[in-house]
């Protein structure tokens, strides 16, 4: 190896590491152990490539140094100078202060997109299997496994971050559980706390002016899921101990004055459908306030609260982006606005008022009539085309649209252009299933489609037999999730290893295909071997009757798969 | 397209048909030339408002003489918008092929709240003011002073009007509450004096019911319309309970308050105006000595209320010589108002008949029949002596005049029931007075006897025999038409047990079961789960939705239902309600999906359309039928039993189905569109529910859909909803569900349409 190219910083000898003493080099770019007496280097680290060092407290017999890797494995290094304890430590010690002043050097290159990449895995959990399932048990190397179109899919949309609404459930979702002792245990993620601050200002003003300085985040929280604000089935209690009774009134008024500020829509503007009779007293509806069931009416009022906010919340963090577009308009508006007034007074003076300049809002009468016509309008009566606007479609090339974009094309213009239509990818099956080009595609009628998925989902009259119920039930949630596992990780690799295969019509392959694809194709096996068989043995020891039928499907992919392999080497082999 | 109805040409400003229309206007078109009442059920969504307007206007313009008007009764403010737009399209239509507009004037009428154009007036948000402060600034006496002294405020908007507006007729064309408002502004005419002169020459004239069904109003508005007209009324389902409200009075403890204090008031004012200016008040009595019913000649705008009673009524006698002295009329309201508090100060149900009422009037206060009659309109009188400036709050007092002139009319088909406390909490005083109306058709048999042809039609009108029953009436025509469809567009099911196979029911006995509510739930919760947008469920009335609301939070139904959707429900505070829906429907719009929960009968079942993805599903949980225990409906069923003949089971079976038809008909606008509609009660697989249900629901609810537990629900739903939502193109339709001219004029088609049509 290159170490005579690279500056040896430090070198402590006496370093033992896996039971054979040597040699320890701390240089320019890594860490580096050597045996003794030989000149191989039998240890080297990157810098780039560790994580941290760690170093056992001082008075235990052993002085040691360990480096932990990004990947997780790690190597320690024990002192073993003769020179007794001390010296031990003072070699120690030179190694470590080195090492803390190279490693953040080289952790700043490394770790903006190892830091994404772990981010990532830990913001996806099918992520996290996947890289469990394929990386840590070998069946591909890390670097394969990120270059993988999902992941790359995954690393490349990051960098537009969409923000996430809210649940409509995020309350119920906090399911308390009984610590066994008379207490409730609420879990709350962040997650959660942002819904509720999104959708409730209100607690998120409390949650400021109380938190650090009057409680703690916990105890905050505790008196959350105390108070009637969150239980909605109880009614505020008036002594204003409870401090989120504020916040329902709050939200009270923010309702109230979204509904005043709102023009409503005439079709569901219920005060004013019917015409009253003018000058009799209508029914006193103010009686009927208070009685019995106000528990169950001041619930459904929470509900639709709720609902408001949450549907709120979402908007607002849609419209966030271009608020700096909204103030600007605003301006202009308020501007507009003054121009109107003035407008106004002079109309007026002449005694003739337009009654569309004073509205509140000009735009409602339009769009009242845009509504109605929406309304009474039908679309199959009139023969109005529909495709009259759209722009015609002028292929230059149509057995491209047909087939679907080629591989070498695809990667510039994946993020461009639209995903190609269902027959284009129905052509492709039929071409590949046949293997050669296909001359003409097949189409199945649509609504003969939707016949058969009909027929086939359960219900159908290819699926009597089936009982979805029964499947469910017979199988424990922990099989499930396992099932679902393997079902992800080895769909993964068989696109990978069908990808490989190169598309009919597809003009030059690259050299290394080939390559590409005998890797997958042993991936493939070795995960049928790690993976699959092992679950498959687990199956038949505890579900014996389902056994077999779980992972017949699985291994009938592999299968085909394998045999697509075969013939495609075979024919590889002809040609050369 | 132009098409022949039976020799009459129709122009139909669309390119194609549906069959049931052609054949809905083969009707329409026999009732009109029998000059007889119809009643035409065909489905919501079939453009049945276009249909009659095109076969309507066409008769008119090619049989002048025959029929001269068309009043178009429809029953909400968003449904008479939608009319006149339609309208506004066909004239469109017959001027693109004629080259010019028609002769027709078609016009709007609405309250003033919604065609006030005075820049004060018209800010008020609640009717009654906007009333008021109208009559305050137009009142005869008003303008009276305001010719002496020009600082007393007058509407401009009036007095333009009034001064050029009755000399010009609106030109042709059509009118929308908008348009009146802009042709108004542009001329400094009062819309709504405008729209009030302009019905009485114009050709087609939309409004709400009320202006022709309440005689208090009819009398003024639509006395001098003319009698060659054609009468629709449309979304006539609840036509009955409409003409049941119209003459049924309600008083409380607080109304009679209310009037007390009103009265009180008037007294001062008689007693000012006696030293002031008593020549007023002794006019008024000489006149009335001389026989005139009223003091002057009311003018337009003096006309507040008309006698509740109807216009055939006799009443052309001379007021009695008791009640014709201002104070000794007053005097004579003041003994009635405190007869009927001390009939409110009871401890038990007191149930008589008007009969009895009077009889006992008349020995404990001494208070004759026939003063009692022309109270109503002694009272308006004497207002208007008084010249009281607001009336808006004297309402009190004229609901107690316009009961004792309605006691004293009627003796026959009106009960009083007089309750101590609501039924639900007996220990709060709360006494009501009703003044019930049990026969529908007091109020719809001036309108039938008046004009040539009335037609009655709906969405919803199964079973068809009900109506001229209940209506008294006796139709020329009588039809009910099915939808013709290219794909089943409509799922109904009725759901029997849950999935544990406990038989659901709203039945009075299980209705609380916990096992019931939770199959409802777990039903709601799977529908939403594999639903598309919207969701729309109808509970059989307020209370339940209440208490299932919160057993389904105890039970976490909620909590899972607003894992799929979000979750409005109704409430009865309808601005309340109003927001909510905004939110359902921009829920549904932004792709979230929304539940709503509602309630039969409600305001939102009887106004507010779910079309398309507003309501992919309609759930009915229970048979909303309506409170049996309520006293008013039993003397109402036994009215009917005795007058007409109903079994009281029909009746109510017949008035709960109609209901369920309308609630789950919400999801069903046109023919693109679809919806699944789901009967969630055992009871609807009965014959005698089932066969109650229109015909066009009844044709897709096959056997084999009339027993279902939620999972097999689900699964028929999922399979449907799939091919649903395949494309579907008017190629798919034509020749089945959509015509063109050619097609319709084939032979084949022809007799097909004929076969169609189910008389019944």
């Amino acid at each position: 190896m290159t170490t005579s190219s690279e500056d040896v910083l430090l070198s402590v000898g006496h370093v033992r590491y896996k039971k054979g003493d040597g040699t320890l080099y701390v240089m320019n770019q890594r860490l580096a152990w050597m045996l003794e007496n030989r000149d191989t280097v039998a240890v080297s680290h990157k810098y780039a490539d560790i994580k941290t060092q760690k170093i056992s407290p001082i008075g235990k017999p052993k002085v040691q140094l360990q480096v932990v890797l990004h990947d997780g494995t790690c190597s320690t290094f024990q002192f073993v100078n003769p020179a007794g304890a001390e010296a031990q430590a003072k070699d120690r010690d030179q190694v470590k202060m080195l090492l803390q002043d190279l490693l953040p050097k080289f952790k700043r290159q490394i770790d903006g997109e190892l830091e994404m990449k772990s981010r990532l895995l830990s913001l996806h959990p099918t992520l996290k299997h996947l890289y469990e399932d394929l990386v840590i048990s070998k069946v591909i190397n890390s670097e394969e496994y990120w270059n993988t179109p999902t992941l790359k899919h995954y690393t490349e949309s990051t960098s537009m971050k969409q923000e996430a609404g809210v649940s409509g459930a995020f309350l119920a979702d906090i399911q308390p559980q009984t610590d066994g002792c008379n207490g409730l245990k609420y879990n709350l993620t962040q997650d959660i706390i942002d819904a509720i601050f999104k959708t409730y200002p209100a607690v998120r003003k409390k949650h400021v002016d109380y938190v650090p300085n009057k409680m703690t985040e916990a105890e905050f929280w505790t008196k959350f899921f105390q108070s009637h604000y969150f239980h909605r089935d109880r009614i505020a209690s008036s002594s204003s101990k409870d401090l989120f009774g504020e916040c329902a009134k709050l939200d009270d008024q923010a309702i109230a004055s979204a509904m005043r500020h709102t023009t409503v829509d005439l079709t569901v503007d219920l005060p004013q459908f019917t015409e009253s009779v003018p000058f009799l007293p209508e029914d006193d509806l103010g009686e009927k306030e208070k009685d019995g069931t106000s528990i169950h009416r001041s619930m459904i009022k929470r509900f639709n609260q709720h609902s408001i906010m949450v549907l709120k919340a979402s908007h607002k963090s849609n419209s966030s982006t271009n608020s700096n577009n909204t103030s600007s308009n605003s301006n202009s508006k308020t501007t507009n606005n003054n121009n109107k007034v003035i407008e106004n007074g002079v109309k007026e003076t002449n005694g003739v008022e337009k009654r569309t300049a004073r509205d509140k809002d000009p735009t409602e009468p339009v769009d009242k009539k845009k509504r109605i016509l929406e309304k009474i309008h039908y679309e199959d009566l009139d023969n109005v085309q529909i495709g009259e606007e759209a722009q015609e479609l002028k292929l230059t090339k149509v057995e491209r649209y047909l087939l679907g974009p080629s591989s070498q094309v695809s990667q510039s213009s994946t993020s461009t252009t639209r995903p190609p239509p269902l027959s284009a990818l129905a052509s492709i099956c039929q071409a590949w299933s046949s293997g050669q080009q296909c001359q003409r595609p097949f189409r199945v009628s649509a609504s003969a489609a939707v016949g058969a998925l009909g027929e086939l989902s359960p219900g159908g009259a290819l699926m009597r037999q089936h009982q979805a119920a029964c499947m469910a039930q017979l199988i424990p949630p922990d099989v499930k999730n396992e099932l679902h596992r393997i079902y992800l990780s080895g769909g993964e690799l068989l696109r990978e290893l069908w990808r490989c295969f190169p598309q009919p019509g597809a003009s030059a392959e690259s050299e290394d295909t080939p390559v590409r694809a005998e890797k997958f194709y042993d991936a493939l096996l070795r995960f049928r071997n790690v993976k699959l068989r092992p679950f498959e043995e687990k199956m038949l020891r505890e579900l014996t009757p389902l056994a077999t039928s779980l992972t017949k499907h699985m291994n009938q992919m592999i299968d085909t798969a394998c045999a697509k392999y075969a013939m495609w080497q075979q024919r590889q082999a002809k040609l050369r | 397209m132009k098409l022949t109805v039976d020799g009459l040409l129709v122009y139909f400003p669309y390119d194609y048909i549906y069959p049931e229309q052609y054949a809905y206007m083969l009707e329409l078109k026999r009732a009109l030339d029998a000059k007889g009442h119809g009643l035409l059920e065909m489905p919501s969504g079939t453009g049945k408002t276009i249909s009659l307007l095109s076969l309507i206007v066409a008769y008119m313009i090619q049989n002048p003489h025959h029929v001269r008007k068309l009043i178009y009764c429809s029953r909400t403010v968003p449904e008479i918008e939608k009319v006149l737009e339609e309208l506004k399209n066909l004239i469109k239509y017959y001027e693109k092929s004629h080259g010019e507009k028609p002769s027709l004037t078609g016009v709007v009428l609405s309250s003033r709240k919604n065609l006030c154009i005075h820049p004060e007036v018209s800010r008020e948000r609640e009717g009654k003011l906007v009333d008021g402060k109208c009559h305050s600034l137009t009142a005869s006496y008003i303008r009276e002073r305001h010719e002496r002294d020009s600082s007393v405020p007058v509407c401009q908007f009036y007095e333009g009007f009034n001064r050029e507006g009755k000399e010009s007729m609106l030109p042709y064309g059509v009118y929308t509450m908008d348009d009146l408002k802009q042709y108004g502004a542009d001329r400094n005419w009062c819309p709504y004096f405008l729209s009030r002169f302009a019905i009485i020459h114009a050709e087609i004239v939309v409004y709400s019911y009320h202006y022709l069904l309440d005689p208090k109003i009819a009398e003024v508005v639509s006395k001098e319309l003319n009698k060659e007209a054609v009468v629709v009324f449309d979304e006539a389902h609840n036509i009955d309970n409409v003409c049941i409200d119209s003459l049924s009075v309600k008083l409380t403890r607080r109304t009679i308050d209310k009037s007390t204090q009103a009265l009180q008031t008037l007294e001062k004012a008689v007693t000012q105006l006696k030293q002031e200016d008593a020549e007023r008040l002794t006019l008024e009595y000489e006149q009335m000595v001389e026989g005139l019913r009223e003091a002057a000649v009311a003018r337009e705008t003096d006309m507040i209320l008309a006698n509740p009673v109807l216009p055939d009524e006799v009443l052309n006698e001379v007021v009695p010589g008791n009640i014709r002295n201002a104070e000794h009329f007053l005097g004579f309201l003041k003994r009635f108002i405190e007869y009927l508090k001390t009939r409110l100060r009871i401890q038990h149900v007191v149930q008589e008949s008007p009969a009895g009422f009077l009889k006992d009037v008349a020995s404990r206060v001494c208070i004759e029949r026939k003063p009692l009659r022309f109270c109503s309109s002694r009272l308006q009188s004497l207002m208007r002596t008084l010249q009281i400036s607001d009336p808006s709050n004297f309402g009190a007092l004229t609901l107690v005049a316009n009961l004792a002139t309605l006691v004293s009319s009627y003796t026959k088909g009106f009960v009083i029931i007089i309750e101590p406390f609501d039924d639900r909490t007996p220990t709060v005083s709360n006494p009501i007075l009703h003044f019930s109306c049990m026969d529908s058709s007091i109020a719809m048999r001036p309108v039938f006897a008046r004009f040539q042809s009335v037609i009655i039609t709906s969405g919803t009108l199964s079973p068809l025999d009900m109506y001229p029953k209940i209506l008294d009436f006796n139709p020329v025509i009588m039809s009910s038409f099915t939808m013709t469809l290219a794909r089943p567009c409509i799922l109904p099911m009725i759901v029997s047990k849950g999935s544990d196979q406990v038989t659901i029911s709203s039945k009075y006995e299980t209705r609380e079961d916990v096992a019931v509510i939770r199959n409802y739930g777990q039903l709601l919760v799977e529908i939403s789960a594999c639903v598309p947008d919207g969701v729309v469920c109808f509970f059989t009335s307020y209370l339940y939705l209440e208490s299932v609301v919160g057993a389904w939070y105890d039970q976490g139904v909620v909590a899972s239902l607003q894992k799929h959707k979000l979750l409005f429900i109704e409430t009865q505070d309808s601005a309340e309600t109003s927001f909510a829906l905004i939110n359902y429907i921009k829920a549904c719009e932004s792709g979230r999906g929304a539940v709503l929960l509602s309630v039969a009968r409600g305001k939102v079942s009887e106004g507010v359309d779910f079309d398309h993805h507003l309501g992919r599903a309609v759930l009915m949980f229970g048979i909303p039928y309506v409170f049996t225990q309520s006293r008013i409906l039993k003397a109402r069923l036994e009215y009917l039993r005795d007058q007409f003949q109903i079994r009281e089971n029909d009746f109510l079976t017949f008035d709960a189905m109609r209901h369920a038809a309308q609630c789950v008909g919400r999801a069903l606008r046109g023919k693109t569109d679809y919806g699944i509609m789901i009967f969630a009660d055992k009871r609807f697989s009965r014959a005698d529910k089932r066969s109650k249900l229109p015909r066009w629901i009844q044709e897709h609810l096959r056997d084999s859909l009339c027993n279902l537990s939620t999972e097999e629900a689900v699964q028929i739903s999922k399979r449907w909803l799939r091919q649903m939502a395949q494309p579907f193109t008017r190629e798919d339709q034509l020749g089945v569900s959509l015509l063109t001219l050619a097609q319709l004029q084939s032979q084949e088609q022809q007799d097909k349409i004929e076969k169609q049509v189910i008389q019944k």
